[in-house]
This record gives structure tokens, C-alpha cells and sequence, in this order.
């Protein structure tokens, strides 16, 4: 290759480097522009309404105080203990659902995994009236929406075992039968030689299981029905946008957004390893 | 150390697929068995039947007297070897060897002398706190077997344990099991599909074919005399050549052949085996070894002419792919050491040499039910 075609060979990956990199940048800021508000117009203690700038003229901690003694501390426990019970309860059904499905040979096992299939093809909304009914029926609606919500999550979560089946599938059978020759019962093969193998998968699993009912808005406000003890914060933060309240609330409700956040945003950033290893798990047989 | 019989063993899958028929085997206290045969021939079928890992459709499996169809593995006191190793990746060597150990919840300091004496047999000592994936084929081998010799089991089951070594390393190892044989004298049960391996390892080799059991005898017995076509090709390489030919008698009662019509004693007893067996004369498959046919000189008597269509220089020997007249192919396998100097590197392709066989090294077989005429 002569020395000329060379060079312009790395000029032209030089300029689709740069163009790349502006384009990545460029979406970068766009993206970062509406948490950069909420953060920024969660610390302006000047007005509690809206204004039309975004750095504030006065910094303060004021509206993190408020949130602190509004009913903001129980819709967030209540968010926190819906997600962390379902994040437990999903995860072992799933995990034991994706387990059998992947080791277990039964008949009807393909007609079962078509069967879930299908039933997770119809919309969720379909379901909720009949949900609301039950759970009324059951008494766990409006202040007790909390356990009504968890039961909801968790009761149809093993259908969710696509991706679990797959990270399962890529382990050697071989693996299962060599513990069970040397003394391994079933269970002890699960806990002791998949688990900590699948470690990605599960993870991965604890994270999504959580995620859902962290920012779930639709059946969480449907199940509560205004009563605020039954809320979530989305639920909640919901009421302060109102029009009577969001002047004396808005800036409060940013500072909600920043604090509902932040547990997720550390959640991912210490387990994104293992969050992109379960997801890409099953892709290519190691 | 334990005796394993099977009786009417028969595997059926869900697809209706017959996997294994009828499996009947004694296996001695002590005793050495390789199972052998092609890919879906049912040898892995049947020794994870032993082990408890597929279900047995009819018959039983006993080991040491008790019948354990319906025990799980870990109650049935066997120990398994791989084909993959299936080393627990998670796991350093130690803790590898040491599962099963401690599932037995047997006392850490016992654990570490029997895991530690294990390794020190297969000389893994310096890798114990490694982890598997940071061994080598021939060293994660090591740890699967330690993994079996600590748990002091009455049976001991290979699966093609060394089927994925290569193949200088697959020698050392079958040597290796040889001597842990002798170290452990306790049962074993291997799978292979490498008839060298079953020749060289076991006191007994069980060929299989479809399911079926096609012979059990000695590697000594099964060479010489093979059962019927399918085991005298597939014990032995190259494979036996096989020729239709006319078996006759002479006017002294003996028998002779006509290969390619050169006419052929059949001599050195084989033909007083034949009278015996009042074998009937007519159209036979004459089966003979590679390495039982020699080269002879133009117009020696019983020289069979042919060309040379490929030479294999295997080092001290070579095997020649020869063309008869006829057009049929045999495969000789000729000593270098028996050569001209100047035939040393190979024979000339195209080149003409004779051939010819002794009575002594031939084996009949029915043309119908292939079946050897001497059984």
C-alpha cells in the first residue's frame, strides 16, 4: 500500500471518529438536559413554583426537609417494601420456574411454554379490573394496597422465565449429573452448583423484579384508589401535580424524583457487570 | 468393589425410540469392562442406566446383589468420570474433589488428607488452588478422576473420559488409567468409542451395535474370533478386508477358497474347525487382517496380483491401498523393515506386487446373516 493511500486511509477514519463522537455527544447532552433540571430545580429554595430558569438564584436543601416530613416517607417505604418483596418473591419463582423448565423433561413441558407464551401476549390492562374485584374481595386494596400489589406482582412472575430458560440452558446437564453422582440431591444441585454459576441471571432477575414495582404508576394508583397510606411515590408524587398543587409542590417533587433515584442509579452502577452479562447470557454458547 | 448385573436391561425413549435391547451382563468384582460400539450404538445409554442417570423402560441392574433401579445416583455407590470433565467451574481443584466429601459432611481434616493423598496419585498437588479453567485438558482429566477416587466407590464409570484429549496425551492417559486400575482394584465400567482404548484397557469388551449386544468376550477372543462381520470390522485398524468368495471342498476333504481366482488352502486347522462346524460350502465373506497379508514374489503359488492405489507411511510400518484385478480395494499393512531399502518412503502408485495369505488367518462368514461360520 503506497505511503499516500495510507495516510488518507487514517484521515477519513479520523473525520468519521470526530463525527461520530459529536453525534454521541450531542445525544449525550439531550439526554442529560432533563435529569440535569430536575436536580438543579430540586435545590432552588427562592420559589416553589415553576420559573423560567433553569440554575437557581438561591441553593438550599429546603425541599429535601419538606419531602422529608410530608407523606412523601411513606410512599416511599411503601415503594421500597413492594419492590424489595417482589424483587424475593419473583426471583425464586422465576429462577425455580426457569430451573425446572430447562433440567426437568415432563410431558406437556413444550405445551406449558407455549401456553405462557401466549397468556403473556394479552395486555396487562385486561386484567385489571378483575385484579381490582379480587383484591378488594381480599380486602388488600386502598390502605392495604401494599401486600395487594406484592400478590399481584409476584403471582404470575414465573411466567417470565425466557431469559432465566436460556442463561440455564447454556450450563452443562453434565454439571447437574456429576453432583447428583456424588451425593447431591436436587435442590443441592440448584443452590450449590447452578446459583452460583447463573450468578449473572440472577441478578439480573433481583434487578428487573425490583425496577417494576419501583416505578410501576398505572395498578399501583388503580389498587390504592386515592387513599394515600396505600400509595407508591409515583402514585404520590402524581397528587402534587395537580393544578391547586403543583405551585406550592413543584420544586418538592423534583427533589422527590432525585431521591427516587437514587437507589436504583447505585443499584446499576454496582451490578451493570452482571446486569449485561444475564442479559447477553444466553446469546452465544460458552 | 462390587459385581454389576444386568438383566433384560432395555432403554426406551419418550419417542418410542429403542435405545438399548435386552442388555444382559455379569460384570466380576473387580473386573475391568469397556463397553464399545459406534455413535447410537446405546453404550452411553447403558452406563448411565448403571449410574442412575436415565431410567430403565424394563429389566434390572444390579450392583453387589441389590437391585437399583429405583435408587437415585448418590445411594446407588458409584463414582462417574465424564466425558467433558464436568468440573464445577466455580470451585478450585480442591473444593472439586472435595464435594462430594463434604455433601457426606465427613470432618474437614479427613477431607484434606483423602483430597490431598488423591491428588498427590495423579500429581495435581501444585494445582489444588487453581480453578478448573485454568488447567489443562490432560489436568482437568486428573481432577475428574480424583474427584471418583475419593468417594472409595464400589463401581467406577467412565464416559469416553479421554475423548477429548489429543491424541498423544489420550495415550499417556490410557496409560494412567491402567495404573490407577491396579492402585484402586475395584470395578470398572468404560465407554469408549476407540476400539484401542477398549483393546488395550479392558479384561472384557462388550461391542454393541443399534442397541444391541454383538459380542462380549476378551480384546484376545474378539480378535481372533470375531462373532460376526460387524465386530471383525470394527475391532482392529485398518479394518479387516472382506471378499466374497466360493468355499470349497478339495478331494482330501479339506476346504479351499478362490479369491480373485488364485485358489487358496484353507490350512494351519482352520479347516478341520470348519468340518467340525459341518460348514456348508458355496459363497462366504472371507474376512482377512491387514496385518495378515503378506507381499509375495510373481509366480510364488497363491499370489494375488494388484496395483497400488495409496501409500500410508505410518513409520515402522506402511499401509498400502491395493487395487486387485477386479477392481476390489484391500488395505495390507506391510512392515518397513520388510521392504526393500528403496520401498522404504512408499511404493510407486500404479505399481504391481503380489500379495498372499495363509489359511490359519482367514475367517468365514455367512454371506446372509454374516454371522461367523465357526461360532
Amino acid at each position: 500500500m503506497s505511503n499516500k493511500r495510507h495516510m488518507g486511509l487514517r484521515a477519513s477514519a479520523h473525520i468519521s471518529n470526530t463525527l461520530i463522537y459529536i453525534v454521541l455527544v450531542v445525544m449525550s447532552v439531550v439526554w442529560l438536559i432533563p435529569f440535569i433540571c430536575i436536580v438543579l430545580q430540586s435545590f432552588r429554595v427562592e420559589s416553589t413554583w415553576q420559573v423560567g430558569y433553569v440554575i437557581p438564584q438561591k441553593w438550599g436543601w429546603d425541599n429535601y426537609v419538606a419531602l422529608w416530613n410530608s407523606d412523601f416517607k411513606r410512599w416511599y417505604l411503601n415503594t421500597f417494601i413492594t419492590a424489595l418483596a417482589t424483587a424475593v418473591g419473583q426471583t425464586v419463582f422465576v429462577l425455580c420456574m426457569s430451573y425446572t423448565l430447562s433440567r426437568f423433561r415432563f410431558k406437556m413441558r413444550q405445551g406449558l411454554m407455549r401456553f405462557m407464551l401466549v397468556l403473556g401476549m394479552f395486555p396487562n390492562m385486561l386484567a385489571m379490573i378483575v385484579l381490582y374485584r379480587v383484591l378488594k374481595d381480599l380486602g388488600l386494596t386502598q390502605a392495604n394496597a401494599v401486600p395487594g400489589l406484592i400478590l399481584v406482582y409476584i403471582a404470575s412472575s414465573g411466567m417470565g422465565y425466557y431469559v432465566s430458560k436460556g442463561f440455564f440452558d447454556t450450563i452443562p446437564k453434565s454439571l447437574d449429573e456429576a453432583a447428583r453422582v456424588d451425593g447431591a440431591t436436587r435442590a443441592q444441585v440448584l443452590w450449590k452448583i447452578i446459583l452460583p454459576l447463573a450468578k449473572p441471571i440472577v441478578i439480573y432477575t433481583i434487578l428487573t423484579a425490583f425496577m417494576a414495582p419501583w416505578g410501576d404508576f398505572v395498578l399501583a394508583r388503580y389498587i390504592s384508589f386515592g387513599t394515600s397510606a396505600g400509595m407508591n411515590v409515583a402514585v404520590g408524587m402524581y397528587s402534587w401535580l395537580q393544578q391547586d398543587m403543583i405551585g406550592q409542590r413543584y420544586t418538592m417533587f423534583c427533589a422527590g424524583g432525585v431521591v427516587v433515584a437514587i437507589p436504583v442509579t447505585i443499584l446499576f452502577m454496582c451490578l451493570q457487570k452482571y446486569y449485561v452479562e444475564g442479559v447477553t447470557g444466553g446469546a452465544v454458547k460458552g | 468393589m462390587a459385581s454389576v448385573k444386568l438383566t433384560k436391561v432395555k432403554k426406551v425413549y419418550d419417542n418410542n425410540v429403542v435405545a438399548v435391547h435386552d442388555f444382559d451382563l455379569d460384570i466380576k468384582d473387580k473386573e475391568f469392562i469397556v463397553f464399545v460400539g459406534p455413535s447410537g450404538c446405546g453404550k452411553s445409554t447403558t452406563l448411565r442406566m448403571i449410574a442412575g442417570l436415565e431410567d430403565i423402560s424394563d429389566g434390572t441392574v444390579e450392583i453387589d446383589g441389590e437391585v437399583v433401579n429405583d435408587l437415585q445416583p448418590k445411594d446407588r455407590n458409584i463414582a462417574m468420570v465424564f466425558q467433558n470433565y464436568a468440573l464445577y467451574p466455580h470451585m478450585t481443584v480442591f473444593d472439586n474433589i472435595a464435594f462430594s466429601l463434604r455433601l457426606q459432611k465427613m470432618p474437614e481434616d479427613q477431607i484434606y488428607e483423602k483430597v490431598t493423598a488423591a491428588a498427590e496419585v495423579l500429581g495435581i498437588t501444585d494445582y489444588l488452588l487453581r480453578k478448573p479453567r485454568a488447567l489443562s485438558g490432560g489436568q482437568r482429566q486428573r481432577v475428574a478422576i480424583g474427584r471418583a477416587m475419593v468417594r472409595n466407590s464400589k463401581v467406577f464409570l467412565m464416559d469416553e473420559p479421554l475423548s477429548n484429549l489429543d491424541a498423544k496425551l489420550r495415550n499417556q492417559m490410557r496409560a494412567e488409567i491402567i495404573l490407577l486400575r491396579q492402585k484402586l482394584n475395584t470395578t470398572f465400567i468404560y465407554v469408549t468409542h476407540d476400539q484401542t482404548e477398549a483393546m488395550t484397557l479392558g479384561d472384557r469388551i462388550v461391542i454393541m451395535k443399534d442397541g444391541y449386544i454383538q459380542q462380549v468376550g476378551t480384546p484376545a477372543e474378539v480378535f481372533e474370533m470375531p462373532k460376526n462381520l460387524f465386530v471383525a470390522e470394527f475391532i482392529g485398524a485398518p479394518k479387516m478386508n472382506v471378499m466374497r468368495t466360493e468355499l470349497k471342498k478339495d478331494l482330501n476333504g479339506g476346504y479351499t477358497v478362490s479369491p480373485f481366482g488364485v485358489k487358496l488352502a484353507v490350512d494351519g486347522g482352520k479347516s478341520e474347525a470348519l468340518a467340525a462346524k459341518h460348514a456348508p460350502t458355496g459363497e462366504v465373506l472371507l474376512g482377512v487382517r491387514p496385518e495378515h497379508i503378506t507381499l509375495a514374489k510373481e509366480g510364488q503359488p497363491g499370489a494375488i496380483p494388484c496395483t497400488v492405489e495409496v501409500n500410508e507411511m505410518m513409520g515402522s510400518e506402511l499401509h498400502l491401498h491395493v487395487v486387485t484385478e477386479d477392481g476390489t480395494r484391500l488395505i495390507v499393512r506391510v512392515p518397513t523393515i520388510d521392504l526393500e531399502p528403496d520401498q522404504r518412503h512408499g511404493l510407486q502408485r500404479d505399481s504391481r506386487l503380489y500379495i498372499t495369505f495363509r489359511g490359519k488367518v482367514m475367517h468365514f462368514f455367512d454371506p446372509e446373516s454374516q454371522e461367523n461360520l465357526l461360532n
